[in-house]
């Protein structure tokens, strides 16, 4: 369709060739830029390589963050199921009505199981465990309580639902003290929101050097590529097909930096995996690093491509409209 | 084809470069622009062009006013337009075959209908035998003959030449100036700016001369004085 020449047919139309066919040429097109944008980086292989690595370093870090907070918080949770809620009974509770308590809060809904140790079974254990087992037989009266273990189904296992849960049992007529051990874990979850809050803020500043170096690399390609824009300008490409190319190089960027970041992540991982099993043995917990699964994978490479584009997007809005044949 | 109204450029600095121009060049016509260096021809090609707009006046193309042409339709604009021009503006780093089928890639042409056409176009300027050589290993001649063939090869209606023969010897200017002659014949409007005197007063075209950004002369070759320029 010619502006200034009415019945002039431009460009594809005057072969006539079916939407299809012109369908398909706009992928082949695609594709055809897409690889030349790609030989051009393999051409200039240092300075594509040193892009490449600045991209993909900075996404690995907090990928490696966000992975290591992500298996913390993994752990955290894990204990937080195994929580358990100790209720003291009364002294003065007869056997019937520990009985009776137990058939009740057995049929409760929160309740997964229950576990009761009476006081002389306490005893026994604490006797076996502890080494006093003849001083402790000195004693002229058992000074341990009888306790129940509750622990709450998975759904009520959340610090806050098991508060409720505690708080219920509580108001139970045999029950002394309950108790329910979830300060610590409260603190680690603050400790890890504070962490996470870094890693956001850390991820978000690497993101936009990022964007910078992508854009300023670009504006320079764009720079060298002066005159071959300006012969394009001459002949009639509109801003789009000039450029199509640097937006394929920002892609490209961003795929291989993300596929670096991938490795350079599993290869951290792995480096450290040693160590944190250390850690772990210590707290007597088998801890598997998780996290570094293939939809992370795709999150990465993703991002990776999105600040890949971003960063050319910017540049080539601004410079290539900025050279004109003069 | 080509017409201008009471057009006027001054530039940024106040360098007045064109002065109240009124011509017409009918559709195909060929016709010469001449002047000094100086003199303004540049300005009145880029104005038709759209690389410069006018400060006063109209410039329209087949009867549509160029100043209604935004920024994003210049690029087709310029489809209609072959443009020739004295540095030839070729890609030094692609091949002749690249160089001439620029202008069909941005339109989208097809592999093959992009390769039919440019060995026509080739063909019309004697290069059938360069297709694959570098710019950089042909004569200056044969350069601006590369230039022409891109110009020509997605047939524009129009064709605008700025300093075509500017480096060549007055045989090879000749034949350049033929080969326009060629495309004239085709219905091809063709307009030519060229300080080279001599090279006109060989031909019987109309021209258009600048001085000082003023049009003075429009007329036939034959009654064009070439000493008019020089009083």
């Amino acid at each position: 369709m010619s502006i200034l020449f009415k019945g002039r047919v431009q460009g594809a139309q005057i072969s006539q060739i079916s939407t299809y066919q012109r369908f398909l040429m706009f992928f082949v097109s695609h594709f055809r830029q897409a690889l030349g944008s790609l030989g051009e980086l393999w051409r200039s292989k240092a300075a594509s390589l040193m892009t490449i690595g600045v991209l993909g370093l900075s996404i690995t870090l907090p990928s490696t963050l966000y992975v290591m907070v992500k298996n913390a918080e993994n752990v955290s949770s894990g204990w937080e199921q195994a929580s358990q809620i100790s209720l003291f009974l009364k002294e003065n509770a007869s056997q019937g009505d520990i009985d009776q308590l137990l058939k009740r809060i057995q049929l409760w809904p929160e309740i997964d199981a229950i576990d009761y140790i009476s006081a002389d079974q306490a005893l026994d254990e604490f006797k076996q465990l502890s080494g006093f087992g003849d001083a402790i037989a000195y004693l002229d009266k058992n000074p341990l309580p009888n306790v129940i273990l509750v622990t709450p189904t998975s759904r009520h296992s959340s610090p806050e639902a098991a508060r409720l849960l505690l708080d219920k049992l509580r108001d139970e007529r045999e029950v002394d003290i309950g108790k329910l051990d979830v300060e610590w874990l409260e603190r680690l979850h603050a400790l890890l929101d504070v962490v996470k809050d870094l890693v956001t803020v850390i991820a978000l500043l690497l993101f936009l050097a990022v964007v910078l170096i992508i854009g300023n690399t670009i504006r320079l390609n764009i720079l060298s590529k002066k005159d071959e824009i300006l012969v394009m300008k001459l002949v009639g490409a509109t801003d789009a097909f000039i450029q199509r190319p640097f937006m394929y190089t920002g892609f490209w960027y961003g795929f291989l930096g993300g596929l670096l970041a991938w490795i350079a992540v599993i290869l951290l991982l792995w480096w450290m995996s040693s160590s944190i099993n250390v850690v772990s043995e210590l707290y007597q917990k088998s801890f598997n690093l998780t996290g570094a699964d293939f939809s992370t994978f795709l999150w990465m490479l993703g991002l990776s491509v999105f600040l890949g584009l971003t960063g050319s997007l910017l540049s080539v809005r601004r410079h290539v409209r900025e050279i004109e044949p003069k | 084809m080509i017409k201008f109204e009471q057009v006027s450029k001054t530039y940024p600095g106040g360098q007045q470069a064109l002065r109240k121009v009124d011509f017409h060049i009918e559709p195909g016509e060929m016709a010469f622009l001449t002047g000094h260096s100086g003199a303004g021809k540049s300005t009145l090609l880029k104005l038709i062009s759209i690389m410069e707009r006018p400060t006063v006046g109209k410039v329209l193309i087949n009867g549509h006013d160029l100043s209604c042409i935004q920024r994003k339709q210049i690029a087709y604009i310029r489809r209609d337009i072959g443009m020739i021009f004295q540095s030839h503006q070729l890609l030094m780093d692609k091949s002749v075959f690249d160089n001439v089928a620029l202008p069909l890639i941005i339109e989208g042409y097809s592999h093959k209908e992009t390769a039919k056409r440019v060995h026509a176009a080739l063909e019309m300027v004697g290069l059938s035998d360069k297709v694959k050589n570098l710019p950089v290993m042909l004569s200056g001649g044969e350069q601006q003959r590369v230039g022409i063939a891109r110009a020509v090869v997605n047939k524009p209606p129009l064709l605008l030449a700025d300093e075509p023969t500017g480096n060549l010897d007055p045989k090879l200017s000749m034949e350049i100036i033929r080969l326009f002659e060629d495309f004239n014949q085709a219905g091809v409007s063709v307009f030519i700016a060229t300080h080279d005197l001599g090279l006109i007063a060989r031909m019987k075209y109309r021209t258009l001369t600048l001085k000082q950004g003023q049009m003075i002369t429009d007329g036939l070759t034959d009654e064009f004085q070439s000493d008019d320029l020089y009083v």
